[in-house]
């Protein structure tokens, strides 16, 4: 900890008066002077000071001040005073609660500003090496994720200490926290179930465990198969970008059901009969390999790529044979990989909450446990809030033990060098079985997206009613073209186009949040970084259920009132999001050497000019694949948005659960496909433009590395 | 060309830790205007370290560091007048040739024309007219690094640091372009702080030499003080090859003699007093005469043919002895007996280390 | 560049946050929790009979009540309309909603009054469904078994793992069963009853409508939910027949509920009072995506609906059995006796 001590001592004063200080402080008084205070327009802040409402004078005194200081360079002072005002300002706003006006525009860049003016001052006293752009990002991010994810969490995990009639009661918290049903281990003993903990555990256990195997089978193929596979890493590496929840299982349902399409060929011709095995257990299971196992596959090609065929040459030179030679070399390289993948498919395993859904039948996991929790016939809050409490803490149970094994030197990144070299092949037997394994999963999972995009244009696909009907499609996606211009009748455009929307705005947010965060991380040594690190990570450890109720809760009254509108949906995928960023980022920086940043440097150029004019465009094919990962994934995320959407904000991904819960596959199933053509439609253009071949390579290495 | 400042480096008691452990310990030296100064050492002696905080790119501990004058231990790398030229060379790879020498001028908000010209300038300094729309893939290695030269000197600046900026050069390349940045430092009488592990590199281009050791300055002289006078065990080690022997120095009236292994030799004490000391011998300060004829007597365990010279390895009661001899026609044979003979103005005298770590 | 973008992220929330609490007159938003093919009809007959513009949202009940709960510092929808009375009757007993008597009172079922009457006025009946179950004709002829008539028969041994129901811990639906067999049959009898039906549930499923798309689909043979839920599958051309069981079957009343502090309170009323007269009530049914029994007396009956006189309808306690402490009290004895049960 000695560097830490040191880091804080002041290390590079600038020499220069702030000029920006000068302006943040211009904005804030012309914030406060012309903007609108409180949310939904009205009187500014000087306004309300002038009728009478003295809490405002102090923040305009000290925006006067605070333009003075920096004048005369007085930093000490200039972060006194953005520190007092920051906290008056949310005293104040607090301690008035729902009675008190929201904050508004104006508020929000007074606020903005004066963060940022503390973050610049503090580094002109020497934190953070005295590098006000970077006190400036970290300190700017780490408010908002205080304020944005540890304000809303810790108020609805706080919920598990109350019973329902708001009395504060421990004991009840921990009788929920440690109850049978949660923790119960009767399956083993010959009991009739396990407790909701134990088994997430253990699907998460076996999916991770599954997963890794698929998706190493499928690495192998692929790289030792050469070019000749690359079309099987393109699907592999898009599928699960733009798969929405529920996809898989509807089409698990749809094949392997009572009335499943390959049950009734099983029942016709081999006579074995129509059972409903596919609900429970192995149906989660199955659907949820479907869906992790191509991120295991991207995570271990990378891997499997990045062992260099010369060190497997140099084993065979020693006379290994190919079982040793995959045994002693191939095999302990891969292990840090492996260990990834597996906590990857442990931790999604456990978030995945569309699959369960509609498979599970009497399997009970947490993350529909606590969604009915909330809002099924039990209505107590308090006992989601314990059982999002144990989901949480296996979660971070996983994290922990990832970064215990792995370290943090686990990242896979393909160096740019060439590799000369052929990997050696693999033993005969070996080969056979990965070929024919892949082959057939593969086919597998061609099966499952051919039977949703076909779905959607037969009148019953589950129910075997194959006639052509586009009655679905009419229903949800009918346009009037009776009146001149079109009129998008069908129900589900108004989602559609919502969602687009609310994606669009929120992935190029996710994406500036993500990579400035990955930057400071990577690229700058300030005390308490590993903290800030663990601190952008987090919100990925968090189900998103656990937090859809929170933002509620949080964000439903003054002084932060912001739901209803649009801007709780983009602050939701931002917030939730921005750790695949980061990670992006991270993998993305590490290819970049840290020497073209200290080139910049010595040659007079500030931070604020490294970043835009060496790092940025350096980090192009990172923040397409960000762009896009946020895109889509803030199209097909559903848990955590289900209780933000409205009427005005209604998001695709509730409108499909609708469907599914009330048992309308069909409509669901074409919605579905409509949401698949138009993502891979996006992916292609965006590919197209940017022409980066990798495209999906690199958002699926972003995505995995997100959970490391 | 006028020069309007000096570049003068100078450290004050510098350290530099990573937690427990000081990578730089409490350095002090100073670099004169002009001048060319080498770091040199092993690999993770210190030495760059003590480069990149002459740049502002490691924060010093403790101590100052003075640039012209001025003190900017505080200063930011982007607040100095300092160029680096980084071992990688660290071209801008999305930039061009043009544009990566255009970059620091523009950073310091020199016009487009005005920036052009001087990058212009320095790249026909460097020979690189006609390469200004390529990109650095696009280059050789000699070119990169001459781009990178370009790159920095186009600031002017005070002080021009050279970190290891060979090391990705091959053999023949690296003595022409070790010749050019001298030749370059002489011409616009720049100040150069240079990082090398390679001490023949060292002593060709330096006029001052500091030899760095687990981050204190070990010695600091001229090529030649420090090839003929090492101050070190570890020094006359580095520096050139040497048979280092530790034995008993006796100095008398009459002369001075050193003992080792029971046989003494005589030696010039070059101020010496008796007592335990290390004698260095450069192998080719050794000659190999037939037995009884030199100093000490020997067999000869190993005898190379390398065209200009034979190298031998010769086993005597001062141990093995390693000697190069330009008397190719008179090799002598495996296992022969043989004398060992040198001048004894060529014996170095290394003060003993009391400490056994170094 | 200096601009940040954290700053600019929170100017971007801010610009963004368009407030629905500064709603302009003529709007009313309105929670609705039956299906969106209902829902819509119902926004567009209200808008064009009063031209007022309707915000709505569907979801679940359950989720609306959560959401209400959450959001009852700062109410953000209006009104609340359709779906099982429970979530209503829980909502109501908390304060959450308004109590409002409507002229339209008098036009209506006595159910429908009556629900009001036991929520003080929070909550009233704007339609009823009974409970039964459907089966898979075609699954039934090939299996050659006798149709089932009862709620008795679905312990029958050869129905074994062919009955689904929902988990009455995440449906409405199935604490409407589960209240229906106490009353119906006393407790003990009831879970001795449930008991012996465990052994044929393949799975409790989490919606309430599920298992009669189960039955439609043959996932399963029997599927326990509201009649109309099974209606609308029998409509859309599944084979299933929809039975009332012979000893008598509870019901759920689709209720409308005023949410307290609503924004637009006056255009709220307006939608109460339009919800319940015979032109509203007609909307589902002309459109035939409701075969629910409206509460309007004048209200026409969907032809397909499952007429509540030749249904034997036990005189369920709305009070008693949509109070918290009861149902709390019913669902963990279920949890702890029944769904923990082997097979």
């Amino acid at each position: 900890m000695a560097n830490h001590a040191e880091a804080l001592a002041p290390v590079f004063v600038p020499v220069a008066r702030d000029r920006v200080a000068l302006a943040l402080a211009g904005v804030a008084l012309l914030a406060l002077v012309a903007l609108p205070w409180a949310l939904g327009g009205g009187a500014s802040a000087l306004a309300r000071a002038i009728g009478g409402d003295g809490a405002y004078w102090p923040l305009l005194a000290a925006a006067v001040a605070l333009a003075y200081a920096a004048w005369r360079g007085h930093d000490r002072a200039s972060a006194a005073i953005c520190a007092v005002a920051l906290a008056w300002a949310f005293v104040h706003a607090f301690a008035l609660g729902k009675t008190g006006p929201s904050f508004g525009i104006g508020a929000a860049l007074t606020l903005g500003v004066l963060t940022a003016g503390l973050a610049r001052s503090v580094a002109r006293r020497g934190a953070f090496h005295g590098d006000a752009t970077v006190a400036t990002i970290v300190v700017v991010i780490a408010a908002l994720l205080l304020v944005f994810i540890f304000f809303p969490v810790g108020k609805s995990l706080v919920a598990a200490l109350f019973d329902a009639q708001g009395r504060f009661a421990p004991g009840l918290a921990a009788e929920r926290l440690l109850s049978p049903d949660v923790w119960g281990l009767g399956c083993l003993s010959g009991g009739t179930r396990c407790g909701v903990a134990v088994n997430s555990a253990l699907l998460a256990t076996i999916v991770g465990l599954g997963s890794t195997a698929i998706g190493l089978v499928l690495a192998l193929v692929v790289q030792r198969g050469g070019s000749r596979y690359s079309g099987v890493t393109r699907l592999m590496s898009i599928l699960p970008i733009i798969t929405p929840p529920f996809v898989l299982a509807l089409a698990l349902v749809v094949l392997f059901g009572r009335t499943g399409v390959v049950t009734g060929w099983l029942s016709d011709w081999f006579g074995i009969p129509r059972s409903r095995w596919l609900y429970g257990l192995p149906g989660v299971t199955i659907a949820q390999l479907l869906t992790f196992s191509p991120i295991a596959f991207m995570l271990l090609l990378g891997a499997l790529q990045a062992i260099s065929p010369a060190l497997e040459e140099a084993a065979q030179t020693l006379r290994a044979s190919r079982w040793r030679v995959f045994r002693t070399v191939t095999w302990p390289l891969l292990r840090p990989a492996l260990a990834n993948a597996f906590l990857l498919g442990f931790v999604e395993s456990l978030a995945d909450f569309g699959n369960p859904i509609v498979l599970a039948g009497n399997y009970e996991v947490l993350s529909t446990k606590i969604f009915f929790a909330v809002a099924g016939a039990q209505h107590d809050p308090g006992r989601a809030a314990a059982l999002a409490t144990v989901l949480l803490g296996l979660t971070l149970v996983a994290f922990w033990l990832q970064q215990r094994w792995i370290g943090r030197r686990s990242y896979v990144t393909v160096s740019g060098k060439g590799d000369g070299g052929i990997p050696a092949p693999l033993p005969r037997a070996v080969w056979l079985g990965c070929f024919g394994f892949a082959a057939a999963w593969i086919v597998f999972t061609l099966a499952c997206y051919g039977i949703i995009l076909a779905g959607g244009f037969v009148k019953d696909i589950g129910r075997g009613d194959m006639a052509l009907h586009l009655g679905h499609f009419a229903s949800g996606f009918g346009i009037d073209f009776s009146g001149g211009a079109p009129r998008f009748t069908g129900s589900a455009w108004n989602s559609l186009f919502t969602t687009i929307e609310v994606a669009a705005v929120a992935a190029p947010l996710t994406a500036a949040v993500g990579l400035l965060s990955a930057y400071v991380i990577t690229r700058h040594d300030f005390a308490g970084r590993r903290a800030f690190e663990f601190l952008t990570m987090v919100s990925f450890a968090i189900p998103g259920t656990v937090i859809g109720v929170a933002y509620i809760v949080a964000f439903n009254v003054a002084p932060l009132e912001l739901t209803g509108g649009m801007a709780i949906l983009v602050l939701c995928f931002v917030f939730r999001n921005m750790p695949v960023g980061v990670r992006a980022g991270v993998a993305a920086l590490a290819q970049i050497d840290k020497t073209l940043d200290e080139a910049s440097s010595t040659l007079r150029a500030s931070t604020v000019r490294t970043l835009t004019r060496v790092i940025l465009p350096l980090l192009k094919p990172a923040i397409v694949a960000t762009l896009v990962f946020s895109f889509t994934h803030a199209m097909t995320a559903v848990s955590a948005v289900i209780f933000l959407a409205t009427a005005k904000y209604n998001l695709a991904t509730v409108y499909i659960i609708g469907r599914v819960e009330a048992g309308e596959y069909p409509l669901a199933i074409a919605y579905s496909s409509v949401l698949i053509v138009f993502m891979l439609a996006v992916l292609l253009a965006v590919q197209a433009a940017v022409g980066e071949a990798r495209l999906g390579r690199r958002s699926a290495a972003a995505l995995t590395v997100g959970h490391s | 060309m006028t020069r309007k400042v000096s570049g003068e480096v100078v450290f004050e008691g510098v350290t530099k830790r990573y937690g427990d452990v000081r990578a730089v310990d409490d350095v002090s030296f100073r670099v004169a205007d002009g001048e060319l100064v080498t770091l040199l050492g092993p690999s993770g002696c210190g030495k760059t370290t003590t480069l990149r905080m002459v740049a502002g790119l490691e924060a010093v501990s403790q101590g100052r560091v003075l640039i012209g004058g001025e003190d900017v231990t505080l200063r930011a790398a982007n607040e100095r007048n300092v160029s680096m030229v980084f071992q990688s060379y660290a071209l801008f790879p999305h930039m061009t040739v043009l544009e990566n020498v255009c970059y620091g001028p523009v950073s310091m908000r020199a016009s487009k024309d005005a920036a052009r010209e001087l990058a212009a300038a320095k790249l026909a300094m460097l020979g690189l007219t006609g390469f200004e729309k390529r990109l650095p893939s696009e280059l050789s290695g000699g070119q990169q690094q001459r781009v990178a030269v370009a790159r920095s000197l186009v600031l002017e600046p005070a002080v021009l640091l050279f970190d290891e900026p060979l090391s990705n050069l091959d053999a023949k390349l690296r003595r022409r372009v070790r010749e050019e940045i001298r030749e370059l430092q002489q011409q616009l009488q720049l100040t150069v702080l240079y990082v090398t592990h390679d001490q023949e590199e060292a002593l060709a281009v330096s006029d001052t030499v500091i030899v760095m050791d687990a981050g204190r300055i070990a010695q600091q002289g001229t090529p030649q003080e420090l090839y003929e006078a090492p101050n070190s065990r570890f020094l006359a080690d580095f520096i050139g090859d040497a048979n280092l022997i530790d034995g008993e120095l006796t100095v008398t009236a009459a002369g001075a003699s050193f003992a080792a292994g029971g046989v003494a030799a005589p030696v010039r004490a070059h101020g010496a007093k008796s007592g335990p000391a290390t004698l260095a011998l450069r192998p080719h300060e050794l000659r190999v005469v037939a037995a009884g004829e030199g100093v000490l007597e020997g067999v000869c365990r190993r005898a190379a043919y390398l065209g200009s010279r034979v190298e031998y390895v010769v086993a005597t009661p001062w141990g093995e002895l390693l000697a190069f001899d330009g008397d190719v026609r008179g090799r002598r044979a495996r296992d022969e007996a043989v004398g060992i003979a040198f001048d004894p103005r060529a014996a170095i005298l290394v003060p003993r280390q009391e400490t056994g770590n170094r | 560049m200096r601009m940040l973008n954290g700053v600019r992220v929170i100017v971007a929330a801010a610009a963004l946050a368009a407030p629905f609490a500064a709603a302009a007159q003529g709007e009313v938003v309105v929670y609705c929790t039956v299906q969106e093919e209902w829902c819509r009809p119902m926004v567009a007959a209200f808008e064009k009979a009063t031209g007022i513009k309707v915000l709505m949202t569907r979801k679940s009940s359950g989720e609306f009540y959560a959401q209400i709960k959450a959001e009852a510092a700062n109410p953000r929808g209006d009104i609340w309309w359709g779906g099982t009375g429970d979530p209503h009757l829980q909502a109501a007993e908390e304060g959450l909603t308004e109590p409002y008597k409507s002229p339209r009172m008098g036009e209506l079922q006595d159910w429908a009054v009556r629900q009001w009457e036991s929520a003080k006025g929070r909550t009233i009946g704007v339609y009823a469904g009974a409970l039964g179950y459907s089966y898979n004709h075609d699954q039934l002829k090939k299996k050659n078994l006798a149709p089932p008539k009862c709620w008795s028969d679905l312990t029958r041994p050869e129905f074994k793992d062919e009955i689904q129901v929902a988990n009455p811990n995440s449906s409405g639906t199935s604490y409407t069963m589960l209240a229906t067999f106490v009353q119906l049959m006393g407790e003990d009898k009831a879970f001795a009853f449930m008991k012996s039906m465990h052994r044929n549930v393949n799975q409790y499923t989490k919606s309430g409508a599920a298992p009669a798309r189960a039955a439609a689909t043959g996932e399963s043979l029997i599927g326990i939910t509201f009649q109309h839920d099974a209606v609308v599958q029998a409509i859309g051309g599944a084979p299933v027949t929809i039975v009332s069981p012979c000893e008598g079957t509870g019901y759920e009343i689709g209720s409308m509920s005023i949410i307290k502090g609503a924004k637009n309170m006056e255009n709220a009323k307006k939608w109460y009072d339009w919800a319940l007269s015979p032109e509203a009530q007609a909307v589902g049914s002309q459109l035939k995506v409701s075969y629910q029994v409206p509460s309007n007396k004048s209200a026409p009956v969907p032809p397909q609906a499952p007429k509540l006189s030749e249904i034997k309808l036990i005189n369920y306690d709305f009070a008693k059995y949509g109070s918290s402490a009861e149902r709390k009290r019913l669902l963990g004895k279920w949890d702890a006796e029944i769904s923990t049960l082997p097979k």
